[in-house]
C-alpha cells in the first residue's frame, strides 16, 4: 500500500522516512555502490532538504519496502546538478508538467519473486501506479526518471516501458544510470493495474498507514527486551510481581497495573513485560 | 477571452492583473491571485483580482506572514487544494477574515519553484458545490500549471538582476526541434526526422516554450530566432 509524504505532512511519518532512508542506504550504498552520503545507515542528500514528495510503498506487515523521490524541473532538481553527466552537459528539460523521479527504489532483500502481494514485482508496479496517480491529480503529463538498467527492465517487464530516453547511460557505482521518460496516462495506469492485477485504490489514508506502520512494533517476537538494556526499577518490580504471582487473577491484577502505567513504558517495553515472565526469564 | 502571452501586454503592472482575468475567465475561476517571491529582492510581489477592500485588509494585517495557502504550498511540489489547509488556525484566521469579504474559501494554489531560489504561487478560487470543484479542478489543473510558470518567469524576468541569469537555456535537441518547426515540419514529421517519439517532441517543444517565456510554440519559434538561438529556418 503507498502512502504519500511531502512537507505538509512529513512530520506524522518521521519514522517512515527513517525506514526509507535506511532502504535506501541498503540499495543505492551497499547494491548499486553510488557515491552517496550515508550517516546512521541512512541516505540522505540536499535534495532531501528542498521538501520533496516522497511516494512509499509498505508490504502487507507495515515495512518500507519502496521508495521514489519527485522534484519539480521549474526548480532545483537532479539532473540540473549532480547527474548532469547523463546530459553530456546539456540544460535538462524544464516544464510546469514535468516532474523528475530519482532514488527509486524497491527492497530486494525483503520481497520476494513472483507476482504475488509482497513480490518485487507486485510493489513496484504498486508504487508507479501510486505515482503516477499523484501526478495525475497535480497535472502533471510526464515524468524523467532516472534510474540503473536493471530497474529500466523492471519496468519493461511490468508492462510500463518508457516511452522514450534522454541523454545517455553513465557509468554510476557498481552499475550505470539513466533518464528515462514516462507518461502520466490513464492507459499506463491501465496496464500497470492489469499486470499486477491490482483493482482498488493503493492509497492509504494517513492515519492507515500509521497504524500499518506501527502495527509491526507490537508483533515483532525478538522486541522483548532486544537492546539488552538493563532493566528499569519499574520494569524490575513488574518482573517480580510476574514471577511472584501465583493465581491468575493475581496475574491479571498486575497485568492491569502495567496498562494503567503504560505512559511510563515505550510500546516496545509494555509488549515485553506483558509477555512476562517468559521475555525476561535470562534478565530478571 | 483567449489568454495572451504576457510580455505581448504593454508593460505596465497592470498587465499582470490583466492576464489573471483571462485565466479567470478561461478556467472558469471566480478569482485568481500570483504572489511571487525573489531573493534577490527580497520580498513578495502580488497581483490580484480580488477588490480593493480586500487587497488593504490583507495589506493592512499583514495576512501574507500567515496566509497558508502561500506558506503551505511551499512545501509541496503539487498543488494544494485549500481544503487540506482547513485545520490549520492561521487558515481559520485568514479565511473567516476572507469570507467576511465575501471570497469563497474552496480553491487551490499551485507553487512554482524557480531555479534560483525564487517561488512563486497562483492561487484560483470557486465558489460551487464540491463536486462541481472536483471536476473543474481535474479538467483545468494540468492547464493551470502552465499559467503558473508563465506569470512567475514573467514576473521574475522583469527584474533586471534575476531576469539576467534567466536567460533561456535551450539544449541541442530543443534548439533542432525549434528550427524544425521554424521549417515548417509537424511534430510527427519531427519525430521521424529525428526517430524519437512524438510525445518526445511534445516535451522538448513544452520545455523550450518555458524556456523562451512563451505560450505557443509560433511564439517560441519568433523569440528564439530573435535572440540567436536558432536561423530563421
Amino acid at each position: 500500500m503507498i502512502i504519500v509524504v511531502d512537507g505538509l505532512n512529513r512530520h506524522l511519518f518521521s519514522e517512515v522516512l527513517d525506514e526509507m532512508f535506511e532502504l535506501r542506504a541498503r540499495v543505492f550504498g551497499e547494491r548499486l555502490g553510488w557515491d552517496v552520503t550515508i550517516e546512521d545507515g541512512k541516505e540522505i542528500d540536499e535534495f532531501d532538504h528542498l521538501d520533496p514528495t516522497y511516494v512509499i510503498g509498505f508490504d502487507d506487515r507495515g515495512n518500507v519496502v519502496a521508495a521514489v523521490r519527485a522534484l519539480q524541473t521549474t526548480g532545483p532538481h537532479m539532473l540540473a546538478d549532480v547527474f548532469s553527466a547523463i546530459l553530456d552537459g546539456e540544460p535538462p528539460i524544464r516544464s510546469a508538467t514535468m516532474w523528475e523521479s530519482t532514488r527509486f527504489c524497491v527492497d530486494t532483500q525483503r520481497l520476494t519473486r513472483g507476482k504475488g502481494e509482497n513480490s518485487l514485482s507486485y510493489a513496484t508496479c504498486e508504487l508507479m501506479i501510486g505515482s503516477l496517480e499523484y501526478a495525475i491529480n497535480a497535472g502533471v503529463q510526464d515524468i524523467i526518471t532516472v534510474i540503473d538498467p536493471v530497474m529500466d527492465r523492471v519496468l519493461r517487464r511490468s508492462n510500463c516501458a518508457p516511452y522514450d530516453y534522454v541523454g545517455k547511460t553513465v557509468p554510476m557505482g557498481k552499475v550505470s544510470a539513466l533518464a528515462a521518460l514516462v507518461d502520466c496516462t490513464e492507459e499506463r495506469i491501465a496496464s500497470l493495474r492489469e499486470f499486477a492485477d491490482i483493482q482498488d485504490s493503493v492509497f492509504l489514508e494517513e492515519e492507515e498507514a500509521l497504524a500499518l506502520f506501527n502495527s509491526k512494533k507490537l508483533v515483532e517476537p525478538s522486541v522483548a527486551n532486544r537492546d539488552h538494556k538493563p532493566l528499569t526499577q519499574l520494569e524490575k518490580y513488574f518482573v517480580e510481581q510476574m514471577n511472584a504471582a501465583k493465581t491468575e487473577n493475581e496475574r491479571q491484577d498486575v497485568l492491569r497495573l502495567i496498562e494503567t502505567l503504560s505512559d511510563k513504558f515505550t510500546p516496545e517495553q509494555k509488549t515485553a513485560l506483558l509477555g512476562t515472565p517468559r521475555a525476561f526469564a535470562h534478565e530478571a | 477571452m483567449e489568454i495572451i502571452d504576457l510580455s505581448t501586454l504593454p508593460g505596465t503592472e497592470a498587465r499582470y492583473t490583466e492576464f489573471l482575468k483571462r485565466v479567470c475567465d478561461k478556467f472558469e475561476m471566480d478569482h485568481a491571485a500570483y504572489a511571487g517571491m525573489n531573493p534577490s529582492e527580497g520580498k513578495v510581489a502580488g497581483h490580484v483580482t480580488y477588490n480593493d477592500d480586500w487587497k488593504e485588509h490583507y495589506q493592512k494585517h499583514d495576512l501574507v506572514m500567515i496566509d497558508p495557502t502561500l506558506h503551505m504550498a511551499k512545501r509541496s511540489i503539487a498543488p494544494v487544494d485549500w481544503s487540506r489547509l482547513e485545520r490549520s488556525q492561521n487558515f481559520q484566521r485568514v479565511f473567516r477574515d476572507a469570507h467576511d469579504f465575501g471570497l469563497p474559501s474552496q480553491g487551490v494554489t499551485i507553487p512554482v519553484r524557480g531555479p534560483y531560489g525564487d517561488i512563486g504561487f497562483l492561487s484560483v478560487t470557486r465558489d460551487c458545490p464540491k463536486e462541481e470543484w472536483r471536476k473543474l479542478y481535474t479538467h483545468v489543473i494540468s492547464d493551470l500549471q502552465s499559467m503558473a510558470v508563465h506569470i512567475h518567469d514573467n514576473v521574475i524576468t522583469s527584474d533586471e538582476f534575476a531576469g539576467a541569469l534567466y536567460h533561456p537555456n535551450l539544449s541541442t535537441r530543443e534548439a533542432e526541434i525549434l528550427q524544425w518547426v521554424a521549417a515548417g515540419k509537424s511534430q510527427q514529421d519531427i519525430g521521424d526526422i529525428l526517430s524519437i517519439s512524438h510525445r518526445t517532441v511534445e516535451v522538448h517543444l513544452r520545455s523550450s516554450r518555458e524556456k523562451l517565456c512563451a505560450l505557443t510554440t509560433p511564439q517560441a519559434v519568433g523569440r528564439a530566432i530573435a535572440v540567436g538561438l536558432i536561423g530563421t529556418g
